[in-house]
């Protein structure tokens, strides 16, 4: 870093040009920020002409663009969807902690920065949408209970089963009516889900055991999710629900290789099913519920 | 190793979830999930790694310092255009932690200056001078792994004799 060679060379006296010897020590670690337009006007013009006058600053300006030119065509590395699902569903778990509390772990002693960090970093970002939009819309944990009883014993949640079982069976009743026509049809409000992981595939009104219900299709990752909207009185009729929800909750039950989560909503209650682990529609509802009671404004 | 970082990226959601009081600026949540990473992975125990990496820098500065102040025709823009990733990230592990990081955030993730000062938690002056100090040893890296299997010696050798002038007489004496 020695080999700055002046234009002016033989002309200058000694302290001056130890004067500029000094600056370029200073102005090279500065070289950097100016490749990327990161400097003052006063400080680039400084540099400016510092540059003119110094060869080896010319060249490591060069290096400078060349290496960002390089490292911007490196790819993010994307996060695995399945790490999106793991993380939702360990927030939906955790308990809102009156104070902040994060002891320090081990289980990361095995980096080597810092390729590690490009991957977190970026994986990250990822997850960060959906962390964002959890955070967002907390406002209270969102406890999980699970049912205690068998689910046959539930009336509302064995209809729901075998509703759920009928239609899978078979092809979806279709897009043939719309939201709003699915909703005028009932006297309860139906609440969709607002999750961006989902998309609603179709809407239908059926009746469990003699009592109205709307049924909202959706796809979710290759999966098909049912939601079951049914009245306030209805959800609460058995006393398995008042009480796993009481907390202000979900409740979760297992059948077979069917998971339900259910909890009330606003004068109603929406059980969610689906054949895919509990631990990923307890997820899927906890969300659900948190984004529903943050657009009511709830406590 | 990608478990690993899936494992500290969770981690991260985790307390970034707890302790969202603490965010004060929504629109900067990208950074302060950044610095919540950090933090995490400042717990893990690299720091015996780094040392022993240290010794090394002075090889990738002598590399880098022999690019500068040669005067061949090789071209550094198209050495570092032909780097396939595998080379990137070869040379990006040779960095010091402190400047490696810096240099990730600026060009891979595309932070700005302030953003990484918050992140990392420098002041910005020490951002400018370790993204300068971190691509020169980027590219001493990058001189280094394309020397291949020659190591210290040689490239001491190589300044030796341009020291000595590309003629042949004289040298020696001085």
């Amino acid at each position: 870093m020695t080999d700055w060679t002046p234009l002016t060379q033989g002309s200058e006296d000694p302290a001056e040009r130890a004067a500029r010897e000094g600056q370029h020590q200073v102005l090279i670690d500065l070289l950097g920020a100016y490749a990327d337009r990161e400097l003052p006007p006063e400080t680039r013009s400084q540099i400016d002409a510092h540059l003119v006058g110094c060869v080896s600053c010319r060249r490591e300006l060069a290096i400078h663009n060349s290496m960002r030119r390089r490292l911007e065509l490196e790819p993010p590395v994307a996060a695995p969807p399945a790490l999106r699902e793991r993380i939702i569903a360990a927030i939906a778990a955790t308990p809102v902690p009156i104070t902040s509390t994060a002891p320090a772990s081990n289980q990361f002693a095995l980096f080597r920065r810092p390729l590690v960090l490009v991957t977190l970093a970026v994986a990250g970002i990822a997850v960060t949408m959906s962390a964002a939009s959890f955070v967002r819309h907390r406002t209270e944990s969102s406890a999980v209970a699970p049912l205690a009883t068998s689910v046959a014993s539930v009336p509302l949640l064995r209809d729901v089963l075998t509703d759920y079982r009928r239609v899978v069976a078979g092809d979806l009743p279709g897009r043939a009516r719309d939201l709003d026509a699915v909703r005028s049809a009932v006297a309860f409000p139906v609440e969709p889900l607002d999750d961006p992981s989902v998309r609603l595939l179709a809407a239908w009104n059926t009746n469990l055991n003699g009592d109205p219900a709307v049924v909202l299709a959706y796809r979710w990752n290759d999966r098909i999710v049912l939601q079951y909207v049914v009245s306030e009185e209805r959800f609460f009729q058995h006393p398995a629900l008042r009480q796993a929800v009481a907390g202000g909750g979900v409740l979760t039950a297992r059948d077979g290789i069917q998971s339900i989560v259910a909890w009330p909503t606003s004068s109603a209650g929406t059980l969610l099913i689906a054949d895919v682990p509990l631990s990923q529609l307890r997820a899927l509802g906890s969300a659900a519920l948190l984004a529903g009671k943050a657009a009511r404004g709830a406590p | 190793m990608r478990a690993d970082a899936e494992d500290a990226v969770q981690e991260a959601c985790g307390r970034a979830w707890l302790g969202l009081d603490d965010l004060r600026d929504p629109t900067r949540v990208r950074a302060w999930l950044y610095r919540i990473l950090r933090s995490v992975l400042s717990e893990s125990d690299e720091r015996s790694a780094r040392r022993r990496q240290l010794v090394s820098i002075t090889r990738l500065e002598e590399a880098h310092d022999e690019l500068v102040s040669s005067d061949g025709d090789m071209v550094f823009e198209e050495v570092a255009a032909r780097l396939t990733g595998e080379e990137v990230h070869a040379a990006l592990q040779q960095l010091p932690d402190d400047f490696a990081t810096v240099v990730e955030l600026h060009d891979i993730d595309g932070f700005k200056y302030q953003e990484i000062a918050d992140i990392v938690g420098v002041p910005i002056g020490t951002v400018m001078s370790r993204i300068s100090r971190g691509r020169r040893l980027l590219a001493g890296a990058v001189m280094a792994a394309r020397s291949g299997a020659r190591d210290v010696s040689t490239i001491h050798d190589r300044r030796a004799t341009r020291r000595g002038g590309s003629g042949t007489t004289g040298g020696g004496l001085r």
